[in-house]
């Protein structure tokens, strides 16, 4: 009987792992093609958990820079990123700094963050917030400046309502703080300015700016995962808008998709 | 094949480990083990649901330890450990009921001056040593009434008649307490965590003589190693490394178990990490470092779009305070010590002057800009969660406030009060003035660097201006604000305040001789008829056992305080706000009125991976 029971569980073992390779192997053909590339990226999130446990950094630094599609190098630097969370603050910031392909550079952003919103000095007039405006504004690389951004407005939330953010997600000193307060904005229209389904694909496809109309795509995304659409209703549509409507707005259905492949 | 044997191999090696882990626990489950009734209908867990063992659980906190000695701590960065590692004889449920814990059950005497606790058999404290009445007798008669302890659990035991419970031990499994008067709280008090006699006796001095008095003061501290540590909770600390972790194991000897026979604890580890800030974090949070995380109003936005998509749950509920008050405490003994302050000190103790503050607190300007809505207006010391709130129609009963005291924001009002009592503008300068004709400043502080507290002082002395009162926001340092609290030299502080179901756990608060009475230390000697009141009914809502009667005692105390002593003026009380991620199993039951173990309300017995 103990024996019975045994190989049941080696069974049951057995096609757990097996229905987890058919899984990964059916990402990984739609991860190689790049017909529409939103539904390549999205299997590409959908497989970063994976990458980081099975390949080297190296590897991963090749891929994300030299992948065939979209969908592999968002794979690589969705991984990089988990993988640079056990870095220094000097290497995470070497690296947002440097030369290296934008998507490697892209992988130390959110690593970044908990280094950035722990600066202090000694100075007496040192202030966090202006220090931080000041990289989102002078920053060496794009990247750089969106971690720097994206910092800033994290500490800032507290102080700052919807209306503030809706005027800076348009006008900023630079475009990575007006996207960064697009991000936080996609926050207040979730909970405490919620907008409609319709008014968030209007603000996805036609907002006036990058930061407007990522606010409507990151919480149009949100909508979407808590929808009743299947993984084939989000792939049939980007097919239908492939390379139309707005970037953020098939991004939103890319992030939804990348939810339903099991990311 | 070759890959068949490696699997057998591999899941004999599991089952071995299990197998030694499994040895040191009990060898069957105990007789009078606690059965949690997850997923039963008609009990507070129909909500919840059995789970499976395994798995370690990582939350944050900001502060390490300072102690693992429960006895002696003061302060939550130990007692959110403790808590964990030790039981006492009773418990509140989800519904704030009574129900059995160390013990199984007990009988009261027809006169409720006796009670008889029968406690569970079987049971061994971590270590594997038997539980027994020893240890119950040991905690109370050696450690909480031991004046060579330094514990605050001793205030809480202490009658209204400066006596404490007599507690004897009848026979291994029986205790009897015995009250020299009514004391309705007494179950509460009396479920004081239970320490292991045969571990911490040795640490007492008239126990043991060979140690100097005051030994056990400093004994579990962090340099002990956690192997000596024992209790009777879920978690034991495995190890700790300063500004890094504290790891707890699962105690092997836990005496939960689930209605499928399986021992609780179902995590085998509770990591506790050491972050720099609340801020790091919500980003380890996010990064999925960590499972379970208590949030602010201002990380709701943060949190809410990344919810779906990184599969986590952002729990709020904006109905339901957490406990505990935010206030505006003004020093009615300002100077009095060195003769200074004159004015002041008259000033803050008329009571249309503190009315008038009253009605300077803008409470909804505070909800919505420093809590973005996730908060409520708070007039009472008894918080709303309390079945003794007084906005509530009965003991337990719906929140109406019929009678609720609501000092509404009104700068006429607030002017009108101050014109009656003289405090006007005497030289056209446009701030109100003293009789003498100097102008009333006012000092007002808190601690620097809590965003909200600056806020709530940004707000109020913006309104006062506006009525030409002049009050001066200073923030300063933490420990230098608590020195000017219990120095008696704040002039007015922002603070707040802990709190529970039962009132009575605020006697020392609003007692005329409470240790934290510190807006007017000088009742201790000369209170006023109005805090002699408080004062009797304080005593006569412990002095009863009926719940009804107690809550109309208590209505009256809470409306004597808001409406006629206002020792304390009220700000607002902030929402309860949580996020975990959806992987962790009965985390839905984290709420502000259950946390009898587990950082942030997240109750550690029951959570699982699923």
């Amino acid at each position: 009987m103990k024996f019975t029971g045994l190989r049941a569980l080696v069974v049951v073992a057995c096609v757990v792992a097996l229905f987890s390779m058919v899984v990964v192997a059916n990402l990984e053909t739609i991860v190689s093609d790049e017909l529409i590339p939103e539904i390549s990226a999205a299997a590409g999130i959908a497989l970063a958990g994976s990458y980081a446990d099975t390949m080297t950094e190296a590897g991963l630094v090749v891929l994300a820079a030299n992948g065939r599609t979209i969908g592999l190098r968002t794979a690589a630097s969705g991984a990089l990123a988990i993988q640079y969370r056990a870095k220094t603050e000097e290497e995470i910031m070497a690296i947002l700094k440097g030369t290296a392909d934008p998507m490697i550079r892209a992988a130390a952003i959110e690593p970044a963050l908990i280094y950035l919103i722990s600066v202090t000095s000694e100075a007496e007039d040192f202030s966090l917030t202006d220090y931080l405006k000041d990289i989102a504004i002078n920053g060496e690389t794009h990247e750089m400046k969106l971690a720097a951004a994206k910092a800033y407005y994290f500490m800032m939330r507290g102080s700052l309502k919807v209306e503030d953010l809706e005027v800076q997600a348009v006008t900023n000193d630079s475009d990575e703080l007006a996207y960064a307060a697009g991000e936080v904005l996609a926050g207040f229209y979730l909970s405490f300015n919620p907008k409609t389904q319709a008014e968030l694909e209007e603000l996805a496809i036609n907002g006036e700016s990058a930061g407007m109309r990522v606010a409507g795509s990151i919480a149009l995304a949100t909508l979407l995962i808590n929808s009743d659409l299947t993984a084939l209703d989000i792939e049939t549509t980007l097919l239908s808008i492939a390379g139309t409507k707005s970037a953020e707005y098939r991004a939103a259905y890319k992030v939804a998709l990348a939810v339903r492949y099991g990311s | 094949m070759k890959k068949l044997v490696l699997v057998l191999a591999a899941l004999l090696v599991v089952f071995s480990a299990s197998a030694v882990v499994m040895a040191q626990g009990y060898d069957a489950q105990p007789a009078d083990a606690m059965i949690v009734p997850l997923g039963v209908a008609g009990t507070p867990y129909a909500d919840l649901e059995p789970g499976v063992r395994g798995g370690t659980m990582y939350v944050a906190t900001i502060s390490d330890p300072k102690k693992w000695n429960y006895v002696t701590s003061h302060e939550t960065s130990t007692t959110q450990y403790t808590s964990i590692m030790l039981r006492g004889l009773v418990d509140n449920d989800p519904t704030f009921a009574l129900v059995p814990e160390l013990a199984k059950s007990w009988d009261v005497s027809e006169d409720n001056l006796v009670i008889t606790f029968h406690l569970r058999e079987g049971l061994k404290w971590s270590d594997g040593e038997p539980f027994t009445a020893d240890d119950v007798v040991f905690s109370f008669n050696d450690l909480y009434y031991n004046e060579d302890v330094e514990t605050d659990t001793r205030d809480i035991l202490l009658l209204p008649d400066d006596t404490y419970p007599v507690v004897e031990k009848v026979d291994d499994y029986t205790v009897k307490v015995t009250l020299s008067m009514t004391f309705r709280p007494i179950l509460n008090s009396i479920g004081a965590p239970i320490l292991p006699k045969h571990a911490l006796a040795q640490y007492v001095h008239k126990l043991n003589p060979d140690v100097p008095v005051g030994t056990f003061n400093s004994c579990w501290g962090l340099d002990t190693d956690p192997a000596e540590l024992v209790g009777m909770g879920p978690f034991m600390v495995e190890s700790y490394a300063p500004d890094q972790h504290v790891t707890m194991v699962r105690n092997p000897y836990y005496y939960h178990y689930d209605p499928n026979g399986v021992q609780l604890p179902y995590f085998d580890k509770y990591v506790v990490l050491t972050v720099a800030s609340q801020d790091v974090s919500l980003l380890k949070f996010r990064n999925g470092e960590l499972d379970a995380l208590g949030i602010r109003a201002t990380d709701v936005p943060i949190l809410k779009r990344e919810e779906a998509q990184k599969d986590f749950t952002v729990l709020v509920d904006p109905d339901v305070a957490v406990y505990g008050t935010s206030w505006i405490g003004i020093n009615q003994d300002i100077g009095l010590a060195e003769g200074t302050n004159d004015n002041e000190r008259a000033l803050f103790r008329m009571r249309d002057f503190r009315a008038a503050m009253s009605h300077l607190v803008d409470k909804q300007a505070m909800i919505d800009t420093l809590y973005n809505g996730l908060a409520v207006p708070q007039w009472s010391p008894v918080s709303y969660l309390s079945p003794f709130y007084a906005g509530r129609d009965s003991y337990g009963g719906p929140v109406t406030e019929t009678d609720a005291v609501v000092f509404e924001y009104s700068l006429m009002k607030a002017g009108e009060l101050l014109d009656g009592i003289g405090i006007i503008d005497r030289d056209g300068d446009g701030w109100r003035d003293y009789e003498d004709g100097t102008r009333v400043e006012i000092e007002l502080n808190t601690n620097a660097g809590n965003t909200v507290r600056e806020g709530v002082c940004l707000i109020v002395a913006d309104r006062a201006s506006k009525i030409g009162l002049k009050l001066n926001f200073i923030p300063v340092d933490f420990n230098t604000l608590v020195n000017k609290l219990f120095a008696s030299t704040g002039e007015m502080i922002v603070l707040g305040l802990t709190g529970g179901p039962e009132p009575n756990s605020g006697a020392n608060v609003y007692s005329s001789s409470g240790g934290l009475h510190f807006w007017h230390y000088s009742a201790a000697d000369e209170p006023t008829e109005l805090e002699k009141q408080i004062d009797g009914l304080l005593d006569a809502a412990v002095a009863t056992l009926d719940n009804d009667e107690a809550f109309e005692i208590y209505k009256e105390y809470q409306i004597t305080l808001a409406n006629d002593d206002l020792g304390l003026v009220y700000t607002v009380n902030p929402a309860f706000t949580y996020a975990y991620y959806n992987k962790v199993g009965n985390a839905q039951i984290a709420r502000p009125n259950y946390t009898p173990s587990g950082i942030y309300g997240l109750v550690m017995d029951y959570c699982f991976f699923k």
